[in-house]
């Protein structure tokens, strides 16, 4: 009786086994590839992306916003070296992936004509202008790093009180962050009403105050940075302390700290402390401390997969789920016009994603606009400044003018 | 070394030349043929996929540099951490180059071979620049002047606009007898090129360690004022052994520019000279055979923990933190454990089972 | 004017933060001759420990750094005991990769914690205004920074040249078997050596970390940044870590005040402790204070 009964079970569970196989058969899986740095340098950024994109697509699949179909997105760790995302990336293509997620400037570059000749459709995290040049698949997320900068040149231009503005740069030793100079200049040439004093590339410096005093003593007004968030912290730790940060935007005789995307955010605050106060800030993300449906949402989805505080608060956090959105969305459009899911039918929805058909995520300030001529997604920027330890709105999102001039 | 040390029962030979053969008995030869053979046919027999084929190819280029880095550190008993960076002086060629002519100029893309030999010898040169200090001083003094070597480099390509400021500067696809080698073929075709370069650098290793100007350096490295008294000047014969390795550096930098397309800093810097050093480590210093065995079990470990982490990460998400830092703890852990417990690496492991198995079934 | 005097007291609080760095390599260095490239990682531990017990576990500030000085003592102590002592007498290769690996171990357990990936800062405990006098100004935290530094290396100082146990340190330095026959243990002595090494990296990563904020990349890294330091002042001289971290210290500062925004130069800071120390080495090749070893066949 006992062996029946056994026997009964075992039939079960086969059967079902075979159902949920059979199940699967109609379910499609498409196959998408990030790849990250989880460790090494700037991981303090990539490890909240990639928690992003994970649960996003978690949070797509469970949902069912492609119907029975899934994404499966493998997320591999490549430590900030162009050589592990190489490699990574051929994994992918071995795999059938069809779109790719990257991550760094450099290896962006590095890729850029693995990426013409695959003919595949790539989104990666660095908003490096220098991507789009020679480049057809690359798709930015949100505006440029030269578009930030240039915003911030020209909320400058327009709020500064006298004359000309004075101002400074402080860049990371790097491609990422040289390339928004070059841009900068350029729209001064074009006509843009402030003036670049110096431009400093920062070192490991564990004091600035020389550099600080120097700026000082050529009349700078404004410092706008382009780097990550450690050496921002630490010049404007200094800068607060010799008493040169301006307690309002443009004050007389101090010093407004101004920085792009990946110098701000929760983590700054984290770093600097205090010294962060009126530190303005653009990005084209919602922030937790600004509540809106937007980050409602965020916060919600980090709740659902159990991510901390500090990972669900973070911008890099929205970045990643921003990124996963529109990858989801873009998959869900061609799925909905009956097209094949390949690189293809991908890279031409994406292409033909603006005007009546922008897509506007929850996570950013405004709406998704690409097109054969514009690869550089949300073209909307917000300026956040700190106003008692948290990150506030100043005025509505913007967008640049002189970018438009200059292109 | 001379390989006699470990011929079955004793040292037979009666004169030098017969010291110096390569191979000492037919077998030996036959052995050795097949196992080259092997090596050439496989990858049309069973082909792997890209990143596989990738995975070998890199870890082939790195094989070239520790050949490099073993002449110096392994022989010649000089420490250099800042290999990578000789590594990258050969990249740089290729990339000037690139920068100079453009990067499919028929310089770059036919004469391929000429431009790897470049990319050798302008190792070289920088490897004898930078053996200068060797000329006075030593151990960990030296050791800490190759890194600043290091340092520097990452500094100038990061800052000259020439270099592209560190970004990649890219290298065109090269030509072969049956036409410009495009991506299907592009990873196969860099195995038989790598697998070439490392087939007569090796000859050319074990045939120089045969002769006085490879003896040398091992005079030098065991007591260098020994070797002063018995005639050989031990500041150029450092010299020498930072040019020579410098050399190897070069060449697998050059193949590491054709191999992935393009020139970055990233990879050239002091962690890959850590790495490079990690290999040649456990793969055994001061032995040829060591130099083929490191790359290929680190870069085997950093597979399997790559894998590993994937495993970990699909079932515990949460535990992102725990499959990343398995990296650097593994990849730390083998080393310390490889100099805790078996100094000479893998190499010694071979010699082990090799002699195991020329004396089987006796055990003396 | 006041430029330039800024940029010397800045050099010199740089330079003596430096200086704190490099005396735990020193410190190891003098008596087993080992060169540790893991001190950078001992830094970030002690700096890592320290934030710990002030914002998790509520421990006022200074006690927190001091318990975080007594760990990392204890956790140097074990990493000498666990992994160096078999490498005794092994070539100079194998302990420097060992040290190197050792780095690689402490990175990965690093990252098993929040700290490996995230920022944080240290609670402000000190005054927020600057000290000033004629344009010069120097912050508390610097202030404490150096005077902490100069307590601390005129401490070892007098452990050196008058406590039995650091004499009997600097007799293993000198001759181990010598140091053996008249009965000290050398052991003990190289145990202690990584001990005290320990306890001053967590208090140069304290330092650091109330400058810069919290961050596993920037605090590691001056595990390399140092070594110039400790090369330019001669390996085994506590003098010379003294002397030679000022001197980088205002070489840095001077560099990146005077060098940086001109002829299109910039980051010199970075890489001209390289450059100088390159040139030194040529032609005093045991640093400015290090003992020449004569050496005999």
């Amino acid at each position: 009786m006992e062996i029946r009964n056994r026997a009964f079970q075992i039939t079960a569970m086969l059967i079902m086994v075979a159902l949920a196989f059979t199940c699967q058969v109609h379910a499609k899986e498409y196959k998408l590839g990030l790849s990250l740095a989880i460790t090494g340098p700037t991981s303090d950024a990539g490890n909240p992306y990639a928690k992003g994109v994970e649960d996003y697509f978690n949070f797509a699949n469970e949902t069912k916003i492609l119907g029975k179909d899934t994404i499966h997105c493998s997320i591999r760790d490549d430590q900030y070296k162009t050589s592990v995302t190489k490699r990574n990336f051929e994994e992918f293509l071995d795999d059938g992936i069809v779109l790719y997620l990257n991550y760094s400037t450099g290896s962006t570059l590095g890729l850029k004509k693995d990426f013409e000749e695959e003919e595949i459709a790539v989104i990666p995290a660095s908003f490096h202008a220098g991507n789009l040049v020679d480049s057809n698949y690359i798709f930015l997320p949100i505006a440029s790093y030269s578009e930030q900068v240039v915003s911030l040149a020209e909320y400058i231009a327009v709020h500064n009180k006298g004359d000309k503005a004075k101002v400074a740069m402080f860049i990371h030793p790097s491609a990422f962050g040289r390339g928004p100079v070059e841009d900068a200049e350029k729209s001064i040439a074009a006509g843009l009403n402030i003036e670049i004093v110096e431009v400093v590339e920062h070192g490991k410096d564990l004091d600035s105050t020389a550099m600080l005093k120097r700026l000082m003593s050529k009349g700078v007004q404004y410092v706008i940075c382009h780097t990550v968030q450690s050496p921002v912290a630490a010049m404007i730790k200094d800068a607060s302390r010799l008493g040169i940060v301006a307690e309002s935007f443009g004050q007389e005789g101090k010093i407004t700290f101004m920085g792009a995307h990946y110098t701000g955010g929760n983590d700054l605050i984290a770093l600097a402390g205090k010294a962060a106060e009126n530190f303005y800030w653009t990005t084209s993300y919602n922030i937790t401390s600004e509540k809106n449906d937007g980050t409602e949402k965020q916060l919600a989805l980090a709740k659902m997969y159990n991510r901390d505080d500090k990972a669900a608060n973070s911008h890099n956090y929205a970045n990643g789920i921003m990124v996963a959105q529109v990858a989801t969305e873009v998959i869900r459009r061609v799925k909905e016009k009956g097209l094949k899911i390949n690189r293809e039918n991908l890279y031409k929805e994406l292409n033909a994603m603006n005007g009546a058909n922008a897509y506007t995520p929850y996570t950013t300030v405004g709406p998704v606009t690409y097109s054969a001529t514009d690869r550089a997604g949300v073209d909307m920027l917000q300026i956040y400044s700190v106003k008692d330890g948290v990150f506030r709105k100043v005025g509505q999102p913007i967008t640049s003018e002189f970018m438009k001039k200059i292109k | 070394m001379s390989s006699n040390q470990w011929l079955a029962t004793g040292n037979f030979f009666t004169a030098y030349k017969q010291e110096q053969r390569t191979f000492f008995t037919h077998l030996d030869r036959s052995v050795f043929s097949l196992f080259l053979a092997l090596l050439l046919i496989w990858p049309m027999v069973f082909p792997l996929s890209n990143k596989y084929m990738l995975v070998i190819d890199s870890t082939l280029i790195a094989i070239v540099a520790v050949m490099g880095l073993n002449l110096v550190t392994g022989f010649a008993g000089l420490i250099s951490i800042g290999h990578a960076a000789f590594v990258g002086v050969g990249a740089y060629t290729v990339a000037a180059l690139c920068r100079v002519l453009g990067d499919s100029h028929g310089l770059v893309t036919h004469f391929w071979p000429i431009v790897i030999l470049a990319g050798g010898l302008v190792g070289a040169v920088f490897g004898a620049v930078v053996g200068l200090p060797a000329l006075r001083l030593k151990h960990l003094y030296l050791a800490i002047a190759t890194l600043s070597f290091q340092m520097i480099f990452e500094w100038t390509i990061n800052f000259m606009t020439f270099f592209n400021q560190g970004q990649t500067i890219f290298v065109g696809r090269v030509f072969w007898f049956t036409g410009k080698v495009m991506r299907r073929e592009h990873y196969q075709f860099w195995y038989y090129v790598t697998l070439v370069v490392i087939i007569l650098s090796g000859f050319g290793i074990r045939n120089l360690m045969k002769t006085r100007y490879g003896r040398c350096l091992i005079a030098v490295r065991d007591n260098d004022r020994a070797a002063d008294a018995m005639g050989m000047h031990p500041g150029f014969t450092k010299v020498y052994a930072f040019a020579l390795a410098g050399f190897m550096a070069g060449m697998a930098g050059a193949l590491h520019a054709y191999l992935y397309r393009g020139v970055g800093f990233e990879s050239f810097t002091l962690h890959h000279s850590i790495s490079y050093l990690a290999m040649a480590i456990v793969g055994g210093l001061g032995t040829l055979n060591g130099s083929f065995w490191g790359p290929v079990a680190i870069q085997f470990l950093e597979l399997q923990v790559e894998h590993f982490s994937g495993f970990a990460g699909e079932y515990l998400p949460s535990s992102m933190n725990l499959a990343t830092a398995l990296r650097p703890l593994t990849f730390g852990l083998v080393i310390v454990l490889f100099l805790m417990f078996e100094p000479r690496g893998i190499a010694n492991w071979w010699r082990i089972v090799k002699s195991y198995t020329k004396k089987w079934p006796f055990r003396y | 004017m006041s430029y330039f005097f800024q940029i010397v007291v800045s050099g010199i609080v740089v330079g003596s933060i430096y200086a704190l760095a490099a005396l735990g390599l020193v410190l190891v260095y003098k008596s087993s001759r080992v060169a540790n490239f893991a001190h950078g990682q001992l830094i970030a531990a002690g700096a890592f420990i320290a934030y710990a017990l002030t914002v998790w576990a509520k421990i006022p500030v200074f006690f927190s750094f001091i318990i975080s000085m007594g760990a990392t003592f204890f956790l140097a102590m074990s990493v000498e005991k666990i992994f160096l002592r078999r490498l005794i007498g092994e070539p100079i290769i194998s302990v420097i990769m060992v040290t190197i690996g050792l780095a690689s171990i402490l990175d990965g357990l690093i990252y098993l914690t929040p700290f490996g990936s995230e920022n944080f800062s240290f609670p402000a405990f000190l005054p927020h205004t600057p000290l000033s006098y004629g344009g010069v100004s120097i912050s508390w935290t610097q202030l404490v920074g150096v005077i902490v530094t100069m307590v601390l290396i005129g401490g070892f100082s007098w452990f050196f040249k008058k406590s039995t146990v650091g004499i009997s340190m600097r007799a293993v330095s000198d001759d181990q078997f010598a140091a053996m026959s008249v009965g000290i243990s050398v052991q003990t002595v190289f145990g202690l050596a990584w001990a005290t090494a320990g306890l001053s990296a967590a208090a140069a990563g304290c330092i650091i970390g109330n400058i810069t904020g919290l961050n596993f990349d920037t605090l590691h890294a001056f595990g390399v940044v140092v070594f110039p330091v400790v090369i330019l002042g001669g390996l085994d001289s506590i003098l010379g870590a003294v002397v030679a971290g000022i001197i980088m210290g205002l070489i840095q500062q001077f560099a990146s005040g005077y060098l940086d925004g001109n002829w299109g130069l910039n980051g010199t800071g970075e890489v001209m402790p390289y450059v100088i120390l390159l040139i030194i080495l040529l032609f005093k090749p045991h640093g400015l204070f290090g003992i020449h070893e004569i050496e005999r066949v």
